[in-house]
């Protein structure tokens, strides 16, 4: 039901970035951002939404 | 939106902020317009950031089960916040990570159930460390 998973898993976060660093994903206006041009030249904190609010 | 109040604090430790949603632009500037966010916002439809940061799929208690749900109502009275239109994948979780300029991960908090969201605070806290 809504896709849920069957059994409980775990979240399981890397140590390091490189699989997300080549990721592109459109921002609100639909530019392409490479997800490494978040954090070349200073901290990031990315936040992964569950909801929109 | 608590990450857009903190943002100044977050842009005086040093850290870009940026939030990953589900779904298309479109939902994501309605979000920002609505939100009145001046955060950028990316839409990742396909959800291959969610994968690649670890994030997981919850299980029907962990989506609604009492304890969760405690703990929402407990989340919106201390901090006045409701729960916004979820797009996408019911079950699909998030979290948050710190990632420094060397592409090390230095701290991450991944939801395990719908009630277990970082802070602001927490994030800040993550990022001073970092910073000494």
């Amino acid at each position: 039901m809504f896709g849920t998973a069957t059994e409980r898993q775990h979240a399981t976060p890397p140590r390091r970035a490189d699989g997300l660093a080549d990721i592109e994903l459109p921002d609100h206006e639909g530019r392409l951002v490479r997800l490494a041009e978040l954090w070349h030249d200073q901290p990031a904190v990315l936040v992964w939404l569950r909801h929109y609010g | 939106m608590q990450l857009h109040r903190a943002r100044e604090r977050f842009a005086r430790a040093g850290a870009r902020l940026a939030l990953i949603g589900q779904a298309t632009p479109p939902h994501a500037a309605h979000f920002r317009r609505t939100q009145g966010i001046e955060l950028p916002v990316l839409a990742d439809a396909e959800r291959l950031s969610f994968k690649a940061a670890g994030a997981k799929l919850a299980t029907m208690d962990e989506l609604l089960g009492p304890i969760v749900v405690i703990k929402g109502v407990m989340a919106i009275a201390k901090h006045r916040v409701f729960q916004g239109r979820q797009i996408g994948d019911l079950a699909q979780l998030g979290g948050a990570m710190l990632v420094g300029v060397d592409g090390t991960i230095v701290w991450s908090h991944m939801s395990e159930d719908a009630s277990d969201i970082a802070s602001p605070a927490q994030i800040l806290h993550a990022l001073d460390g970092e910073a000494a």
